[in-house]
């Protein structure tokens, strides 16, 4: 962090109130996750903590003698059911102040990373999103024309994510919907941040590659049901839906909607959509067969070394499969813990220099490095259909 | 496309009107209690979320999860009479607890206790979707929404795949809730209790003098008003077939709205706005855009609501004193 | 009543705070949760004044607190052609606010209480669905960012740390030393003021015409005060400051967030906070906001914290999550509060006598 020698007074008197800051405990460092704990994102985001947890035992809670702390906190509050703008403003700023926090695992809503970090990159600590997908955080060009230099006021990085970004998803997406035989498709979304963004870049790039959307229609995630969207997409004679959007916005309706509406379209969703919920939800009768998932990454399935231990480690210790998202919470605590190792003090700086230095990181989700916007270079990405109530890997996209 | 427009036309009056029967079903529960205390309920939603999550339970406990044929109908009026007396039991616990002790205090105090008792029903839906059972997926996403059982098929009972659907479902909502609607008006307008029921609501200190136990008429109107909400969420997830811990919310908004729209505390009120909301919805879905649909709906109330300052079946206002 | 030396043992708490959490442990540092219950206090402040005040019953002050957090952002954002500033942006809220208030209240204010009820609910949905729609404008769901912190005239550095004088500092900038503190005492100070200005109204004649028309409309109305342009003036006044209170949040979270942060239960928190405090009593609100938004990212967060420290929570099971009790807990704190103190925490004078029985009211 920076010194700050020249401040004089009257700020001066108020500033020695601020660094008498009490003595903290020697070798002890701090991560913590900032998700949505509270409300419907909890099924996603219990697995992800699942993940950290397991890399911070995995390592027997201690890196290079010192002991790391974890804490577990929750952007979300009870009267927003969802994150909350202020909660996650609160607690990018108690991690910034707590001189023990040396890495922040979040968060899970590109809309609350907007907030988070501008303040965590002021105060030089490390940010490693296992969810965020909105390009525009880290990549110029993609968003908005003042970002991504808007969320770093210090003008460094300090903001990493292990997932790939909508620009690559949304593209793969429409790429292989072609290749399945779509040639008419209608676009749904949520209308959030995430749904709308995956839509936009399917919509650009089935246009591009002659793929025609006869219609993107913004849904509304708390309706009962979509019979007559359905009945509308009927009307249209659509061979092809595409929804971006979560489970929690009601992907699992949709698809309901759209067998008893008597559409035989086939129905893509990005990886908002890739866990069990998303199948148990729908019903597996409505997806078997005619439904396609995209994933930024390998399925669990089909890891092999370290992400096959993983999921083997993972099921021994909470008895069930990992969901996809386990796996960025894992692979975001374990980069950052490899940077704690490698870097030579064990201060904000030198850990944020050892997580940016990393290359060729044998990860779970493969062989990855990051690249000087905070990206991760893994961009393989794969499609799954739904058989038999399962989701079944198809092929590698986007290769 | 042999789906032509008139179809298509047709087909979003039917589902309009299937959706809109259900919030009516939920709206009558809501105005039902409106009128005799002067409670906006915000917890009747959630109840009636609370109704579907015993629904699922039951159907899980029993292993009539894949029931079809008679055994179907039967689990349909098993989980019909479980949830309408369990949501009925439990408005009247609510009411008994945190609704009774404030019939003196003002209506807002009342309003945020109804806000409370959500709260605490949002929260033991959530809980309630961690049950380990099958029908929860072992309650490991407790958060995540359930899938209810299509016990009753979306079988098309106008023959062609192609044509306009009128499904076994649709019947299955008209079935229940018609003669649901016609009994509740035969109790409020022919039968003692309806009789109480109406003079508690114009003037319970009068109703008192004349020797009716106004505490057991509020009850009974919340045992009624829950059972609706019971009823109107077995319809709600055979209809839908997805249970969440959140409908509530969205279940709440469009009953109030519907209410107020058809004149708060009229029953055909209700009805008529249920009717409307849910025809609203599919035409602006079909002929706007489907992102604007919400806003229209409110905009429309607004609009209906300055014509008609009491709704549209409402009464006119007694003035207060 | 003894609410005088309350307001001045909670102003002097608030401006004591700081200094004494320089004594505690890092991890109690909440100077950010306090500055979360000063806009909540002020956007309670403003529910009051036509809730409590004049009696209408307002569900979408969320509505006008978006407004007032679009308004900010667009006039200062870099990506519109304005770029006015903080200090003159979060003055023109007041004012945007006022408008919208009148455009929703001029129609609809003669409705009875519920019916408004739900007109002010439907505002807010409507609002909340033209902001994610009209993305060409307001950016739909990406939320506008960054938003300028306050300037203020303070002391500044000189240019190699030598002499230094008088200076405008900007805020965003301080996020060392002295700026966390002056945005901390400057928040304060707009409560203060919007104290004084609701404090004042209250003894005013339009608030007396407000608290005359709640009490009775029939008998204020042959006294000779037009209710609908006296609850307009309400109305218009609760909306001006409910926008200045998002204004306000926009800066201190350097965005607007996402439409959906300002729906109904930004609203329905507004609201509890007005009743749960004592409904028509302004040192009611500050405590309601206390209460409320204390409890909410204070109390439960510290609790949950130690029930973590504690391994709680660790299985990921939902039923020792301690997260997943906190609606419980917020609806039971609620229900509890009403239950023992129905006219809130600190009632208005002249509200403590029950009404007669049968809730008609």
């Amino acid at each position: 962090m920076r010194s700050a020698p020249s401040i004089r007074r009257p700020t001066c008197v108020l500033s020695m109130l601020l660094v008498t800051s009490p003595v903290v405990a020697q070798n002890q460092l701090k991560i913590v996750s900032s998700l949505p704990r509270t409300g419907s994102a909890n099924a996603q985001t219990t697995t992800m903590v699942n993940g950290i947890r397991m890399a911070i035992d995995e390592v027997g809670g201690k890196v290079d003698g010192f002991e790391i702390l974890y804490e577990d906190m929750d952007d979300a509050s009870p009267q927003r059911g969802n994150w909350d703008p202020a909660v996650e403003g609160q607690n990018a700023n108690k991690a910034a102040k707590d001189p023990l926090v040396v890495g922040y695992i979040g968060t899970f809503n590109s809309g609350a990373a907007k907030i988070a970090m501008p303040i965590l990159n002021r105060a030089g600590c490390v940010m490693i999103s296992p969810a965020n997908t909105y390009p525009g955080l880290t990549k110029p060009g993609f968003g908005e024309k003042n970002e991504p230099k808007v969320y770093r006021p210090s003008g460094k990085v300090n903001y990493f994510r292990v997932v790939p970004t909508d620009d690559l998803q949304g593209v793969v997406a429409a790429d292989w919907a072609k290749e399945l035989g779509a040639t008419k498709a209608f676009v749904l979304h949520d209308r959030e941040l995430y749904g709308k963004g995956i839509a936009d870049v399917f919509e650009k790039r089935a246009k591009e590659i002659g793929l025609a959307i006869v219609e993107v229609e913004g849904i509304d995630p708390k309706a009962a049901n979509y019979r007559s969207l359905v009945t509308k997409i009927k009307a249209t004679g659509a061979d092809f839906v595409y929804f971006g959007g979560t489970t929690q916005n009601n992907a699992g309706q949709i698809a309901k909607d759209l067998r008893s509406g008597g559409v035989v379209a086939p129905l893509m969703v990005p990886d908002g959509c890739f866990e069990d919920a998303f199948i148990e939800a729908a019903g597996a009768a409505n997806l078997n067969g005619k439904t396609y998932v995209t994933f930024g990454g390998l399925p669990a399935d089909q890891l092999t070394g370290k992400g096959q231990v993983f999921r083997e480690n993972y099921r021994a210790k909470y008895g069930t499969d990992p969901e996809a998202y386990a796996v960025y919470g894992y692979e975001a605590a374990r980069v950052l813990l490899d940077a704690i190792d490698r870097a030579e003090a064990k201060d904000r700086a030198s850990i944020l220099a050892a997580v940016a230095a990393t290359r060729d990181f044998q990860g779970a989700l493969g062989t990855w490095s990051f690249d000087e916007n905070g990206d991760t270079t893994n961009r393989t990405m794969s499609g799954q259909a739904v058989i038999d109530g399962k989701f079944v890997f198809q092929k590698v996209l986007g290769r | 496309m042999e789906f032509t427009s008139a179809e298509v036309f047709a087909q979003q009056v039917l589902n309009g009107l299937s959706n809109g029967m259900i919030i009516a079903l939920i709206a009558l529960g809501y105005t039902m209690v409106y009128g005799i205390i002067e409670l906006i309920n915000w917890a009747h939603g959630d109840l009636f979320m609370l109704g579907g999550f015993l629904a699922l339970t039951i159907l899980g406990a029993l292993g009539l999860e894949e029931a079809s044929g008679p055994m179907a109908v039967v689990a349909v009026l098993v989980i019909l009479a479980a949830s309408a007396g369990f949501c009925g039991t439990l408005n009247v616990l609510a009411d008994r607890i945190a609704y009774r002790p404030l019939r003196r205090a003002p209506k807002v105090s009342l309003l945020v206790t109804a806000i409370g008792v959500s709260f605490i029903f949002v929260n033991l839906g959530l809980f309630w979707g961690g049950v380990p059972m099958e029908v929860f997926s072992g309650g490991i996403a407790a958060a995540a929404p359930k899938d209810f059982p299509a016990l009753v098929p979306s079988r098309n009972l106008l023959g062609t795949d192609d044509g306009v659907g009128f499904t076994l479902r649709d019947l299955l909502v008209v079935v229940v809730t018609l003669p649901l609607m016609l009994g509740l008006w035969w109790l409020v307008a022919r039968t003692r209790l309806g009789k109480a029921m109406r003079a508690t609501a114009q003037n319970p200190t009068a109703a008192r003098l004349m020797g009716i136990d106004v505490d057991r008429v509020i009850g009974s109107t919340f045992f009624l008003g829950g059972a609706l909400a019971g009823f109107a969420s077995v319809v709600y997830a055979l209809y839908n077939n997805t249970i969440g811990f959140q409908m509530g919310y969205r279940a709440g908004m469009d009953a109030f709205t519907a209410a107020v729209l058809g004149g708060i505390g009229s029953l055909p009120g209700a009805v008529l706005g249920g009717l409307l909301i849910g025809l609203i919805r599919a035409m602006s879905d079909q002929y706007l855009e489907a992102r604007w649909t919400n806003a229209l709906v409110f905009a429309i109330l607004i609009l209906i609501l300055v014509f008609r300052p009491s709704g549209l079946l409402g009464m006119k206002q007694r003035e207060k004193v | 009543m003894r609410r005088a030396p309350l307001l001045i043992a909670m102003l002097a708490a608030a401006l004591a705070w700081p200094i004494a959490e320089q004594f505690l442990p890092g991890s109690w540092s909440v100077l950010d949760a306090v500055k979360s219950i000063f806009i909540f206090a002020i956007l309670g402040l403003a529910l009051n004044a036509v809730t409590g005040f004049a009696g209408i019953l307002n569900l979408g002050i969320a509505a006008f607190m978006a407004i007032g957090a679009y308004a900010f952002a667009i006039l200062t954002n870099d990506l519109y052609p304005f770029q006015i500033g903080f200090w003159p942006a979060i003055l023109l809220t007041l004012p945007i606010g006022a408008l919208a208030g009148f455009l929703l209240g001029a129609p609809t204010l003669g409705l009875r209480g519920d019916y408004l009820a739900i007109v002010t609910l439907g505002f807010g949905e409507i609002v909340q669905d033209v902001l994610k729609n009209l993305d060409s404008i307001t950016l739909g769901t990406q939320g506008i960012n960054p938003l300028p912190a306050p300037v203020v005239p303070w002391w500044k550095p000189g240019e190699d740390g030598q002499g230094g004088g008088l200076g405008l500092v900007d805020l965003a900038e301080e996020t060392q030393g002295a700026g966390p503190l002056l945005s901390y005492y400057l928040f304060l100070a707009f409560v203060v003021v919007a104290w004084l200005v609701f404090r004042n109204l209250e003894r005013s004649r339009v608030g007396r015409a407000w608290m005359s028309l709640r009490s009775d409309e029939l008998a204020s109305r042959s006294m000779g005060i037009p209710p609908v342009r006296t609850k307009m003036l309400a109305f218009a006044t609760a909306a001006a400051f409910a926008a200045f209170a998002g204004g306000l949040w926009a800066s201190w979270l350097s965005s607007t967030g996402e439409p959906a942060n300002y729906d109904f239960q930004i609203s329905i928190l507004a609201l509890c906070i007005v009743i749960v405090g004592g409904m028509g009593s302004i040192a009611g609100v500050l405590v309601g906001a206390l209460v409320m938004i204390g409890v909410n990212s204070i109390v439960l967060v510290k609790l949950f914290e130690w029930l973590q420290s504690k391994g709680l929570g660790a299985s990921g099971s939902v039923f020792v999550s301690p997260n997943s009790w906190k609606y419980l807990l917020f609806g039971l704190a609620l229900v509890l509060m009403m239950r023992f103190k129905p006219d809130g925490l600190v009632p208005a004078s002249g509200r403590g006598e029950r009404k007669p029985s049968g809730g008609r009211s």
